[in-house]
């Protein structure tokens, strides 16, 4: 039979959705049509203005940095799951219950869509606020590290063939990669001689206001919530296939 | 039935001391470990100088010495890394060490210090080396003893981490392979401040003493960190 308690979150799983949704989407609106405009770093070296579109503006408006309320709510959502890759690695090493690989797998699973789309919409920006597409800066080595450690717990999942084995090695290189990932972060900005391009948004005094910093709470919960949402939708998903794995064995006999 | 329980925890030290001195007399009757690996790091200097033969008489190497050292090293011990296992594997050594009553993390402990000391060894061939072909002639900056340091720092860790990750890999498919995957991800922070280190020693660069220790001190971090999850994990790994 199937090992594990199967808890049916099915309703919680649709509200979350709901919630989601609507956050992502309230989120959205008031990034672009509410939060206060972020100031435009590149400016002539008079100091107050730029030539845009062939005329003189002065204090403009950064535009790209919108991104920032997609980019970073997806960021946090990735590290958040990821803590699930290692919260289930650790239960399946001490109850060696199969259910928690499945469970950390999906978390990986779910990790890396959102670490994608941190790289991608992260390029985009660093395209327009930096004019590079890429720059070996702490936040973004640390990421790319991270990605290469979600990307490497699949390539170890693929190369073992024993089910037994390739769950405990999965597990223990999950944890060991959750923990590389805030070393990776801690040691980045310290050893290179200090760069300090990332713009620094949580802080003291912190650089966003009222306005800007209900956008992107918003988001951020939005985030999480899809991340919750796609996690239970694709472990629902795994326990169907196995149900029906199981039907099919016992109609054979 | 205490007393023999007793004694075999209190011999937990002459377990780890047969486990390490098995691994160092294999090594030494065939010196095969570290020939391989003294010549895979030979090579990787040949492979330098073709990389560097067009940069000119005025470019500084100093600059990137550090990196060149340790971009040696790491290939070289990821070699190193998989070999050691991969013996214990083929010939049933590990089986064998498995049926025995012999405590996991012991296993852990001297399979890590037989690498640590072959990794040592292979750097006392390579630093030498490195700096007849590549700084001969040119000051080092900073003081001499501090470049030994760093890279032991440096190779503690990557012994440690390295031996966990490579008892992973050695059961897999595609084992060297799958232990580069593994490893540059894991070890990427502890190669940073080892680098950062032996760089400020070999640069000496004003300040150079402060962002030294400095590194040292992350690179310790790492060390102490990544070796108690290693550790803690081996147990498992091993018996899987």
């Amino acid at each position: 039979m199937l090992e594990g308690a199967f808890v049916d979150r099915k309703k919680l799983t649709y509200i979350m959705l709901a919630f989601a949704g609507i956050a992502t989407l309230v989120g959205f609106l008031l990034a672009f049509f509410v939060a206060a405009p972020a100031q435009m770093l590149r400016t002539l070296d008079s100091g107050k203005g730029a030539i845009i579109g062939g005329g003189f503006v002065s204090n403009p408006i950064d535009f790209g940095q919108k991104i920032f309320y997609f980019h970073v709510p997806v960021a946090i959502a990735s590290f958040a799951v990821f803590f699930f890759t290692a919260f289930y690695g650790v239960r399946f090493l001490m109850t060696r219950d199969r259910i928690y690989d499945t469970k950390s797998r999906i978390a990986t699973e779910v990790t890396l869509i959102f670490v994608v789309l941190t790289m991608i919409t992260g390029d985009l920006w660093t395209r327009w606020a930096w004019g590079v597409w890429w720059t070996w800066e702490p936040r973004l080595t640390t990421y790319f590290i991270m990605m290469l450690l979600v990307i490497g717990y699949f390539v170890l999942r693929a190369s073992v063939e024993d089910e037994e084995r390739r769950a405990v090695y999965a597990a223990a290189f999950g944890i060991i990669a959750f923990l590389d990932a805030p070393l990776s972060f801690a040691i980045t900005r310290i050893v290179p001689a200090g760069s300090e391009a990332h713009p620094v948004v949580i802080g003291v005094p912190g650089g966003l206001d009222g306005s800007q910093l209900a956008a992107f709470l918003i988001s951020m919960f939005g985030m999480i919530a899809f991340g919750y949402v796609i996690y239970q939708l694709r472990y629902r998903e795994e326990r169907a296939k196995e149900r029906l794995e199981v039907l099919k064995t016992a109609l054979e006999d | 039935m205490a007393e023999a329980k007793r004694e075999r925890r209190g011999s937990s030290w002459r377990q780890y001391k047969a486990i390490l001195r098995k691994d160092i007399v294999m090594e030494l009757r065939t010196f095969e470990m570290l020939t391989s690996m003294g010549l895979y790091t030979l090579l990787t200097l040949v492979i330098y100088q073709i990389a560097l033969s067009q940069s000119g008489s005025g470019f500084d190497v100093r600059l990137i010495a550090a990196g060149l050292l340790w971009l040696a090293f790491v290939f070289t011990s990821m070699l190193g890394l998989n070999r050691s296992l991969v013996h214990e594997k083929d010939q049933g050594c590990l089986e064998a060490l498995l049926l025995s009553p012999v405590d996991r993390p012991v296993i852990f402990f001297a399979k890590a210090t037989g690498n640590l000391v072959f990794l040592l060894i292979v750097q006392v061939l390579t630093i030498p080396l490195f700096y007849v072909m590549f700084l001969s002639g040119r000051a080092i900056g900073g003081e001499l003893w501090m470049i030994p340091l760093a890279m032991v720092v440096g190779s503690v860790g990557i012994a440690g981490v390295g031996t966990l990750l490579a008892t992973i890999s050695v059961n897999t498919r595609g084992r060297d392979f799958i232990l580069a995957v593994l490893f540059v991800p894991i070890m990427y922070p502890l190669l940073l401040a080892a680098v950062g280190a032996t760089s400020a020693a070999v640069l000496g660069n004003p300040g150079f003493v402060e962002e030294f220790w400095r590194d040292i001190a992350l690179a310790g971090g790492y060390d102490a960190i990544m070796l108690l999850a290693a550790y803690g994990l081996y147990e498992f790994v091993v018996s899987a």
